[in-house]
């Protein structure tokens, strides 16, 4: 390919880059303003957004809060996710195909029809609004995602290990816990903190499903419905941040281990 | 000391066999251990069925229940049913939905958004997934990958906020514009199709990349050296090897992204007008409520479903075709 096609997609990407960072780079500047007015340009800077934030209670509550929703949510799924990846994975009976679409359809189901769904069939199963029934939802929610991350991993796994550890007279269930399951690890970390991710940046599910306390997302959602406000981005900051270095960690961890576990 | 160890041994402590010593082995030699094990294992096909037990009945009463309640409901009169009436199963939820513009246009309104910005992410993705999987080495890919996906891991209200401060009659490219003289009083971006395309073009570009960029990788560079050598220009070679084999890329990816952009309700709500109303915001209003309104709710829910996968099968079959005449 010649140069200059090579310097215009080059182009393309660098823009791309820009289109991606500089709404949130904005975002990030604003919660620094000193003023009440969103809006450029800005000629005061600072930290009192921050400082109010870290004194309100509520607020904190809300990070306490969505942050144990996406744990419990995340133990749910990972348990389930891997155990369904373990029946589906180098297997074949009758159904197979049903099962595995059954298995992926939560992750398919546009986010407003999945909420619906869900807040019909908590009420249809006597789940009141609230921190249960947004664990529950986000679990289910995130089901697929583990057992596909889990299923791609298990279908690495020579089978001569494990057939090693049966000649040797291990049973099944050993053979599972100190084979299988510890190869597994890398795949049910990198899960998890996706699922982790996925559950705290939630708003639709969290929106239909809560009751009296919000999540973070629902609490900035009925906070911009009343203006816009430093505060918000200030809240938005942190939470990005914290997203953001959980997610680049698990990235760079998920690689790292791939490349070691290769021959 | 070990030394000593050796020289007061009695018969009395010998050391017990590997079996007894170790956590696993004590674990297996624990009778109920051995009784449960026995019993699962009698036969490949008990342990088979103790195994998808529990999957199968989560995967039925979870992952399909919901689905099938949503569509219960959607054909019921009323809802709760009150106590001791008998159950009324009825249509009119799904007629409703024809009688009043208010409730189709919405509805078409989100299928053609939903389309137009499937094309947009695709347009604009392909070139920079092209460029990560044939122009950069091996080593720069993983980490110019990395880049785009940080913003990936930041949640939807967050990134909307993003959008909206961008966008506003205050925002950056207003003040750009004004800087560079090219606009005396701002331009309304905000609260229109523009503000709410750009919105979820920014969340579901990355589910577009991903696809195109693996189905990138995977085609070897020699396809196109040898369409080179054959005499293809630049174009053709595009046109002729590039794209046919990363159809695949393309019809996963934009099934992705034009089920997610359906799905939207936040991003709609804050970055879109009255004239931009989407059928999610239709679905939901009929939810803020107790819950009489909820059947037709329901009803208007299965329909975008419905419709949403009979479009996305449509274009997968589509694909399908495309891909096998070009193979001919």
């Amino acid at each position: 390919m010649n140069r200059g096609n090579r310097i215009a997609l080059a182009c393309v990407y660098w823009a791309f880059v820009l289109y991606i960072f500089v709404p949130l780079v904005l975002m990030i500047l604003m919660g620094f303003k000193d003023s009440k007015f969103i809006g450029f340009p800005i000629r005061s800077w600072t930290l009192d957004w921050y400082i109010s934030i870290f004194s309100n209670t509520e607020i904190l509550f809300t990070f306490g809060y969505s942050i144990l929703i996406a744990i419990l949510s995340t133990l749910i799924s990972v348990i389930i996710g891997t155990w369904i990846a373990l029946l589906l994975e180098g297997r074949k009976f009758w159904g197979w195909a049903v099962t595995f679409g059954l298995m992926v359809l939560p992750a398919l189901v546009p986010g407003i029809i999945s909420a619906i769904a869900f807040r019909i069939y908590a009420r249809w199963l006597g789940i009141e609004p609230g921190m249960g029934a947004i664990v529950w939802a986000h679990a289910v929610h995130n089901v697929p995602f583990v057992a596909l991350v889990v299923m791609a991993r298990l279908s690495t796994l020579p089978k001569s290990q494990v057939d090693a550890a049966r000649d040797l007279g291990a049973d099944p269930f050993v053979a599972f816990l100190r084979i299988t399951l510890p190869y597994l690890v890398p795949a049910i970390l990198g899960a998890s903190i996706f699922c982790l991710l996925l559950s705290f940046d939630d708003f639709v599910r969290s929106f239909f499903l809560g009751g009296y306390e919000e999540t973070l997302p629902v609490l900035i959602f009925a906070m911009l419905r009343s203006g816009m406000s430093p505060e918000i981005n200030a809240i938005a900051t942190i939470a990005l941040i914290l997203t953001a270095a959980i997610g680049v960690w698990a990235e760079r961890f998920t690689r790292r281990t791939n490349k070691e576990s290769q021959p | 000391m070990p030394q000593d160890g050796t020289a007061q041994k009695s018969p009395d402590d010998i050391v017990p066999p590997l079996s007894q010593r170790t956590f696993w082995g004590r674990m297996t030699n624990w009778n109920p251990y051995r009784t449960l094990l026995d019993f699962i294992t009698a036969s490949p096909r008990r342990q088979f069925i103790i195994l998808a037990a529990f999957p199968l009945l989560w995967l039925l009463t979870q992952h399909l229940g919901p689905m099938l309640q949503m569509a219960r409901v959607s054909l019921l009169e009323s809802y709760p049913v009150a106590p001791g009436v008998q159950e009324h199963f009825t249509i009119e939820n799904y007629l409703r939905f024809f009688g009043d513009h208010i409730f189709w246009m919405p509805f078409f309104r989100t299928l053609t958004f939903a389309a137009i910005f499937t094309f947009c992410t695709l347009i604009l993705t392909y070139p920079v997934a092209y460029f990560l999987a044939r122009h950069v080495s091996r080593q720069n890919q993983m980490l110019m990958l990395l880049l785009l996906l940080i913003p990936f891991w930041v949640g939807e209200i967050v990134r909307t906020y993003a959008i909206m401060i961008l966008l506003g009659n205050t925002g950056a490219v207003n003040l750009a514009l004004k800087w560079l003289g090219l606009i005396e009083r701002p331009i309304p971006f905000m609260y229109t199709s523009f503000s709410m395309g750009l919105g979820i073009v920014y969340l579901t570009a990355l589910y577009m990349l991903l696809p195109l960029y693996s189905a990138l990788e995977k085609l070897p560079k020699s396809y196109t050296e040898v369409a080179a050598d054959l005499g293809a220009g630049a174009w053709r070679r595009f046109y002729r090897v590039t794209l046919p084999l990363t159809i695949e890329g393309i019809s996963s990816g934009c099934t992705l992204v034009f089920l997610i952009s359906t799905g939207f309700y936040a991003t709609p709500v804050l970055l879109g007008g009255p004239s931009t109303t989407v059928f999610a915001e239709t679905i939901a209003g009929f939810f803020h409520y107790a819950g009489d309104e909820w059947p037709t709710g329901a009803a208007f829910a299965v329909i975008m479903f419905g419709a949403a996968l009979l479009i996305t099968g449509l274009f997968q079959k589509l694909m399908k075709v495309l891909r096998k005449g070009d193979t001919k």
